[in-house]
This record gives C-alpha cells, structure tokens and sequence, in this order.
C-alpha cells in the first residue's frame, strides 16, 4: 500500500450515508420517546466496531470460519436453554447483564460462513450446494424454533442471495426452488399461533382493527397521515400518542413517515439505495471472491431488511420482525449493521487500486490546462 | 486517462470494478424493490393521505362533554330541597368495539353481566346508537358494581366509567308534587327544545318545578376536544367550552310549613280512613304558595335514582293515583265552599241584602224538581251570613235563581274558578265553570231541547251551592280564599320567590300580579267575611276544633260537602274547607281537600285547624327573612 494514503483507498461515502443514517435513526428514536441515549451508546460502540472491521483484514475470516459457524449454533441453542422471553418469543441472552438478540449477530455470522464455503472454489458444485443447505439448516432451525420468523427470512434471503451471486445454475436454483415448493405448505405447521394470524391479517387487515390487525392499521394510518411534508420532527398524532405500537423498533418507520412524508421517506429510500449500492459497488471491487461473496451478502441482508421492514409498514409485506437497520432502536441490529459495513470496507480497502478516480494527471503534474 | 507512475500499485491486477451479470441483476432487484416501496407510499402518503389524516385524528381527538350543574332549589329561607349527587354510569362507544364478530358478542356479553342489562337489548341498543357517541348502559352503577367494573375495564376496549351528577331530592315524598323530577330528555321533547340548544343525552324537568323553571335550573353543558392518547388518557386539551351552571330557585315553600301541612292532612287521613287528600296554603297578601301538598305521594328519587319495572308499573296502576298532583290537577266540585261566590253576586247584584231574611227549608221544587237542603227539617228565617254560617243550600238556591246562571257564572269567573292559574309547573287544571253554551256543547245528545242539552233553572240553583258541573282544584281554593280574606283581589299563584345565578346574584324577584278583582263592594264583601267568621264560630259545631287544638278562631272559612259522580241521592262526596285567618288582616289562606270526604266539618276541618296551630306558632319565623 505504499505510495498511495489508506485514507484515500477508503470508501468514504459509504460510512458517511450510515452515519446520516444512523442520525436520522437517533432523531425518530428521540421523537417516539425511547431510550434515545442508549442508543446513542450504541451507535457509538458500532462506530468502534466499523472501525476494527474495517482495520481487521477480512481474509483471516476465511481461517475463522469453522469457528465462528461453530460459536453463532453455540449462541443460538444458549438462547434455547438460557434465554429470556419477549413477547411469546425466547430469543433474548443475558451477557454481563447486557441484553443480547444472537439472531441479529447470526445473520451476519452466516453471510461469513457462507462466503467462506462458497468461495473455496469459482464454481458452485453440487457438492458444495448440500453442505451449504446442511451448514444453514440447523442455524434456521434453531431461529424457527424460537420462534423468529424475521430472522428466518433473513437467513433465507441471504442463503438465496449469496448462492445466486456465487453462479449457481439454472438447474441448481431450480431444484432450490422446488424443495422451497414442497417445504412451504408446511410452513402453516410450523408457524406459531401469532405469526399465522398475522399472515391473516396481512390479507385482511380490517379482520381484526382492535386485535392483531391493530399494529397494521394503526402503521398505515401513521405513515398514511405524513402526507407529502410530514407533520414535522416531533409532531404527528399516531406516533406521539402512542397508537403505533413497537415504534421505536419494528414500526419505527411509520413514525419516521408520519413526521416527514412522503418527502423524506423518498429521501430516506434514496439514502439507503445509495449505502446499497456502495455495499454492491464495493462487491463488484473486492480482489477475491470471498470479499466479493461478503460484500454481496451484506448487500443482501441490508436490502432484504430495509425492504420487509418498510413493507411491512405500509402495509405491502406481512409483519414479521426485522429492525430497519440503522434506524431501528436495538444495540444488537445496530452494532451488526456497523460491523458488516466494517466488513465491506475491509474488502473494499485491499481492492486493486486504479487511479481512475480524479484528479486528473494535468493537476497533479502541474500541467494546467489553459 | 492514466497518469503514469502513480495510479497501478498492484501490477497484473484490473483497473476496473469487475461487474458481473449476477450482481447487474441483485443490483436489478434493489432497484426494483426500492422502486416498489416508493410508489406504495406515494399512494398512501398522497392519494390516501387525507383520508388517513382523518383517520389519525379521528383516532386521538375526542369531544367530551363537560356536564353542566343544575340549578338547586331552595325553600323560601335558603334550606336546599335537591341536591346534585355523584353517580357512575357504564358507558361505551359502540365504534372502539371489537370489529370481528366473537370478540365483539363477547364482549357485549360480559358487559350484559357486569351491568344487569340483557345481552339482547344492549346488542339492539349498540346496534342502534351513533356509533362515534357515547352509549349509556343500564342504570346508575352501584359502588360493588362500578369496582369491579374498574377492574374489568383495561379489558374491554370502547367502555368506560362516567362519573356525572344525579339529582337526588332531599324531601323526596314530601315535596315530590312540588320539586317534581328530572328525566333524559325523550325524543318529543328534544324535537321542540333542540333550537334551545339541547342535546339528545340530556336531562330535563319533567314534572313540578324541576320542569316549570327547566329555562332557569338548565345549566347549559360545554365541551372540550381532548387529545388522548393509545390507551384513552386525555394528554391535552385543543378546545374547550366552558359549562355554564344553571340558576338556583328559592322557592316561596316554607320547608317546615309544608312539612306540618302534610303530616297534618296525612293524619287528618288516617284518623278517618281517608285515602287521598290535598292542602295549599298562599299568602293573600302575595300570592306565593306557601305549601302545597298533594296525598298520596310518591318518592321522586325513583325516578332520577332508577326504577324497577314493577316499581313503575304499580305507580301507573295504583288506584289512589299517588302520580297525580292533586293540588294542582284534581278538579272536583267546590260544594257549600262556593256560596260566598252567590252571595256576593246576590248582595252586589241588589238580590238581597245583608239584612235580607230568606227561609230555610228543608227542600224547594224548581221545574217539578226537587231540591233538598243538607237539614231534613226548616230552619228558618235568616239573612246572608247566618246563611253562610249554617251552609243552607235552599237559602242559596233563592239567590241563584234571582241571580240567573249567567250572572252566576260571571261573578264565579271573576272570582278565579275556571280560569288557568300559571304556577311554576306543568299539569295546572283551571277547572270548570258551567254555562248554557258549555251545557249545549257537552251534552253529548242529539236533541239540544232535551234537559241533559238545554239549561234549566235546577242547574241554576245547584250551580249557586256549587254544585251542577262546577270544578275546582285545592290551588284555585286557596286562591280564592285569599280573594275573600284580601278584599276581592285574585291573585296569581306562585312559587317562585327569588332567581339567583350561579353567582348569587338575584336575577327574578317576586312578582305579585293581580289576574282579577271581584267586582263587589267593601260593604258587600265583608258581609260574606262575616258568615264565613260566624261559620267557624258557632258553638258547639266547628268552633270545637279550634278549642281543641287552642287556635284563636280568629278568621273566616267555610266548609263544603260536595256531591260527585251524577245526580240523586246519597252520592259519594268530597269533603272541603277553605279559610282564612287573622279575620282583619289576613296573611294566610288555605284550602283542604279530602277525596271522599263525608262530613266536611269533622274530616276537612280539623285539619286545616292543625296547620293553624303550627303557623301561629311560628308566624314569625314563616314570614321572615
């Protein structure tokens, strides 16, 4: 790297859009009455976090992986036997009194296993595509069972994502598609009392308006009542006096949209289109294909999460729940977020370094153009 | 451009971001999911965002209704007769119901339990109501049920507990006929007072006084628009109107006058087995009423309180009719008590004289017809006042035939019977003054020559003892009492002594107005004044009672046995007494009526006495401040 500053090799705006980010979130966190100082901490401590990520060399991970895919099934089944309930669901570890979600962490857990195993070779075997479905499937199992069906989407979209981005064949992804196929019917079985009734309510929101519906409606009301302007920081019916429900985490943006509109949620949508396609741009920079993979997994874990999130808030995707990154109160999400885009700026860092970015030679060399 | 030596540091590799079709297309779908989210929103937040808007506000800003204080009634010395009373009732906003049909009777069934009503008329009655208003449940809340209520209540969306102020009347039987009750107000009634601003949750006067000064006692409710949050709690307030309490009544009742005049005609019933009665006792100076009751009554708290089915039914159907004020409605012939009416017509009109002698016998015959004094024997010669005195009906029945029935009935009306006297309270009857054309009217046969069409010179003459279809009320009696005792002058009841606003103000004084005067000269008047003295001062007869009871027999009052119910013989009666007292310058007047009296002097009588005793006894305090 001599020669050339590690400043300059740096993606400098992916870390300023998550920054932005990160303050709108402190901002909507404050105004729906949170612990917004907790949060504070928290993007604090994710700030440290990105910073190692992005100083550590992402390539050790490869030697890691073993042992990272053996602690996040240690961590998960530690949730089973020792953790603590929320809302009907155990999905909570206690360490050193700090509330820990290790769903958030295994997702990114598993983009790096993934990207460990699919990268040992340019080309994705049969093989390799069973041991990927036997790595994942015991991980998804445990989260099924807790039960955290967001999280289960998550690992889902990753595990999809990831093997497309690898060159998996037609054929491959069709077979994929197929055992998907016949799994799905028994989803139904497997789902929860709770989670079938928001699959319910997702088709009929007005089924239920005071019930289970009431989340749904009261979401869509919220966002629905921002108009094009918003009602402004700090104003807005809904989400000042508390009829949207989880609104500092699952429903965070519905306040977000009652008190900026339209306007701002676009602007919001851009912001993360933007982080999107840095994380992208940065997997199609990345010098190996496990920083490629990595990079491509983050992107599929931040888009599929910005997508249900939002989608569920307006009402076009079932309420499931998954934080909006960076926005969503939560240290778990947040410092898993900061971490992944530590990760990719890792990758990005030790990508091939090509001058063609400005400036231009003639300013360098002191030839002014006249 | 490259510039040489500066831009390749890792020789071999690729001076470009290495795009693959894979990650083209995952880029592809970010951009088609992005694009999905943000057209979804441009239709909520603008095609629908208005109607969502309202919805949000719909959600979290609510009308409440600030309820007003009614006025308070009083007696003439400030003693409160009502007072407004805490009470809970269960209500519930049939809107914030579970929509889904389970939750939905579930809860309407619990409700049904916890407040005693039936699960199928609460389901009609939510069914029916405005859905974005307030549903009363059931009755007032008793304290166990409003406490378990309390604790229920975190579970059932769309109900709460609202506290409001229920009349409760402190003299509720006694003063009932009097203060009257107050009601929700019904649909006929909100039809003519909604330009009044009424509302149709309500409550309104709906009997005596409570309906007759309803514009005074009406605090007008005022609203606010609360914001309240998710779970209902008020967080601030948009709006407010500010309630406006009604206007205290004192009213001209002496609290502890009427108390003394219901026991005393409640005994004076029970001593002669009598069911029903009535007594007013006014000021002929003023006009004011200075008690007025009405036997049986009735406990008004019943209905502001609540009230059974049953309960209500058996007040409907009780044959005494404890529901009907009869100091004020019952209308019932006046008898002997109307005599002083033909014999100021007889004396004014030039018939007789004070001096004047007529017989006194036992019958007399008009047109084949006979008609009998209350005496199966003569008793003589004897002018006006001894008349009066000894109540001869054939005496009057000379008079009235020398006066003539038209005369009669001028004379009667100038007097005040059958004429309206506008208390302070629904249901006044003005009772009945009979003429040829009232007779022709309501005869109710197609021959207008027959007798029951045409007047003859009989109804004359029973016309004069009060008697043929002359109707009056005890109000009129005391009335007319007070005319006699103040020198010819009708006066206009009232109850109303003062009107203060919720500030104390007073804003209504008493008013005295005169309807009419008797059109008779002094010298005339005070020879009726005279019989009535004698009547009450006559050994051995009504003066007995005044002995008895050590009241003064300063006064004047007549007696009167009344016939009812046809004509014959040995008809059902209705006992009287109107008086008047002291005999030079009186400040009180009264009447008494006893429903199937027999012997007026021995059942109507002593009771009036018994109210004289009580008022010498506490004149002062009566008439004072």
């Amino acid at each position: 790297m001599t020669g050339i500053s590690a400043w300059r090799r740096l993606d400098r705006a992916q870390p300023l859009i998550a920054g932005v980010l990160a303050l709108v979130g402190l901002m909507t966190i404050y105004s729906a009455g949170a612990d917004w100082g907790r949060q504070l901490a928290w993007v604090g401590l994710g700030a440290i976090t990105y910073a190692a990520a992005a100083w550590f060399d992402y390539r050790r991970l490869l030697a890691l992986a073993p042992g990272i895919y053996a602690g996040m099934l240690l961590a998960l089944v530690a949730v089973h036997l020792v953790g603590h309930s929320a809302l009907g669901a155990r999905r909570w570890l206690s360490i050193a009194g700090f509330p820990l979600e290790p769903s958030e962490l295994s997702k990114l857990l598993l983009v790096v296993v993934m990207a460990a195993l699919l990268s040992r070779a340019e080309t994705l075997s049969w093989r390799r595509l069973g041991i990927a479905l036997l790595m994942a499937g015991p991980a998804a199992a445990l989260i099924v069972t807790q039960p955290d069906l967001g999280t289960t989407i998550v690992f889902t979209a990753i595990f999809a994502g990831m093997l497309f981005v690898a060159g998996a064949r037609p054929a491959q992804i069709l077979t994929l598609a197929a055992a998907a196929a016949v799994t799905l019917p028994l989803l139904p079985v497997l789902l929860h009392g709770y989670q079938r009734a928001r699959l319910a309510i997702f088709l009929d929101p007005n089924s239920d308006p005071l019930g289970a519906g009431y989340n749904l409606l009261q979401a869509r009301i919220a966002v629905g009542a921002g108009g094009f302007f918003g009602q402004g920081w700090l104003h807005g019916l809904q989400g000042q006096l508390g009829f949207v429900p989880e609104r500092a985490t699952d429903f965070v943006f519905a306040i977000f949209a009652e008190q900026f509109g339209l306007f701002g949620s676009l602007v919001l949508i851009a912001l993360f289109g933007a982080l999107l396609i840095r994380v992208l741009g940065s997997a199609a920079m990345a010098p190996d294909r496990f920083g490629r993979l990595l990079a491509a997994g983050v992107f599929v874990m931040l888009l599929v999460q910005v997508m249900e999130n939002i989608g569920m808030n307006v009402g076009l995707l079932p309420i499931a729940g998954i934080p909006l990154p960076l926005i969503s109160y939560g240290g778990s999400a947040t410092i898993t977020t900061m971490a992944a885009l530590g990760l990719v700026q890792s990758v990005v860092r030790r990508r091939a370094w090509v001058a063609h970015q400005p400036p231009p030679a003639a300013f360098e060399g002191g030839l002014r153009p006249i | 451009m490259i510039e040489p030596g500066r831009g390749i540091v890792f020789a071999g590799a690729s001076s470009r971001p290495r795009w693959s079709l894979r990650l083209v297309a995952a880029g592809l779908v970010a951009v088609v999911a992005l694009s999905a989210l943000a057209i979804k929103l441009a239709g909520l937040q603008v095609t629908e965002g208005s109607s969502l808007a309202a919805l949000a506000h719909e959600n979290s800003v609510h009308r409440i209704v600030l309820e007003a204080d009614r006025g308070i009634i009083y007696d003439r010395h400030g003693v409160a007769l009502v007072q407004n009373s805490p009470a809970w009732n269960l209500e519930l906003i049939p809107a914030a119901l579970p929509f889904t049909t389970g939750a939905r009777q579930a809860e309407i069934a619990e409700l049904a339990a916890l407040s005693g009503v039936s699960p199928v008329t609460l389901t009609i009655a939510v069914d029916e109501a405005d859905p974005y208003g307030s549903l009363q449940v059931g009755p007032n809340l008793t304290e166990a049920q409003e406490l378990a209520l309390a604790e229920r209540l975190p579970g059932l969306p769309g109900v709460s507990i609202a506290r409001h102020s229920v009349r409760t009347y402190l003299y509720p039987t006694i003063l009932g006929h009097v203060v009257g009750y107050v009601g929700p107000i019904d649909s006929t009634e909100l039809k003519m007072l909604r330009k009044l601003g009424y509302q149709p949750d309500e409550v309104v006067g709906k009997v005596g006084v409570e309906a007759g000064l309803e514009r005074q006692l009406r605090g007008v409710d005022g609203w606010a628009d609360v914001v309240v949050d998710a779970r209902g709690r008020a967080v601030r307030t948009v709006a407010t109107h500010s309630p406006a309490a009604g206007d205290s009544v004192y009213l001209t009742i002496d609290l502890q006058l009427q108390l003394a005049t219901a026991s005393a005609v409640e005994a004076g019933l029970v001593r002669d087995h009598k069911k029903a009665g009535a007594s007013v006792v006014v000021d002929p100076r003023t006009g004011e009423v200075l008690a007025l009751v009405s036997i049986p009554g009735y406990d008004t708290n019943l209905f502001t309180h609540g009230i059974s089915r049953a309960g209500y039914d058996g007040l409907i159907n009780d044959p005494q009719r404890p529901l009907l004020n009869r100091a004020i409605a019952g209308q019932y012939a006046p008898g002997s008590t109307f005599k002083m009416v033909t014999a100021v017509a007889g004396l004014q009109e030039g018939k007789i004289t004070p001096a004047t002698l007529l017989n006194c016998p036992s019958y007399l015959t008009y047109g084949g017809w006979v008609y009998h004094n209350w005496a199966g024997y003569s008793l003589g010669y004897m002018n006006v006042a001894k008349a009066l005195a000894v109540s001869c009906d054939t005496f009057f029945y000379q008079v009235a035939e020398r006066v003539g029935d038209v005369t009669l009935a001028r004379y009667a009306r100038a007097f005040g019977f059958g004429t309206g006297k506008s208390l302070e309270m629904p249901g006044v009857e003005a009772g009945l003054v009979p003429d040829r054309i009232w007779k022709a009217i309501s005869c109710g046969v197609p021959d207008l020559n027959s007798d029951a069409c045409r007047w003859t010179v009989g109804d004359t003459v029973t016309f004069g003892i009060g008697q043929s279809a002359l109707l009056t009320t005890p109000l009129n009696q005391a009335v007319y009492a007070a005319a006699l005792a103040n020198g010819g002058r009708v006066l206009q009841p009232t109850l109303v002594h003062e009107v203060r606003d919720s500030a104390g103000r007073v804003i209504q004084k008493l008013k005295t107005a005169v309807m009419s005067t008797v059109p008779a000269s002094a010298f005339n008047m005070a020879a009726v004044r005279e019989g009535m003295r004698e009547e009450i001062n006559r050994p051995y007869n009504m003066n007995y009672w005044f002995r008895a009871a050590g009241v003064p027999a300063d006064g004047g009052g007549k007696t009167g046995t009344a016939q009812w119910g046809g004509s014959g013989l040995n008809l059902p009666t209705h006992a009287w007494f109107v008086f008047f007292a002291p005999f030079a310058q009186p400040d009180v007047a009264l009447s008494i009526f006893v429903e199937r009296g027999e012997l007026s002097e021995v059942e109507a009588a002593p009771i009036g006495v018994q109210i004289m005793k009580f008022f010498n006894a506490h004149r002062s305090a009566i008439q004072g401040p």
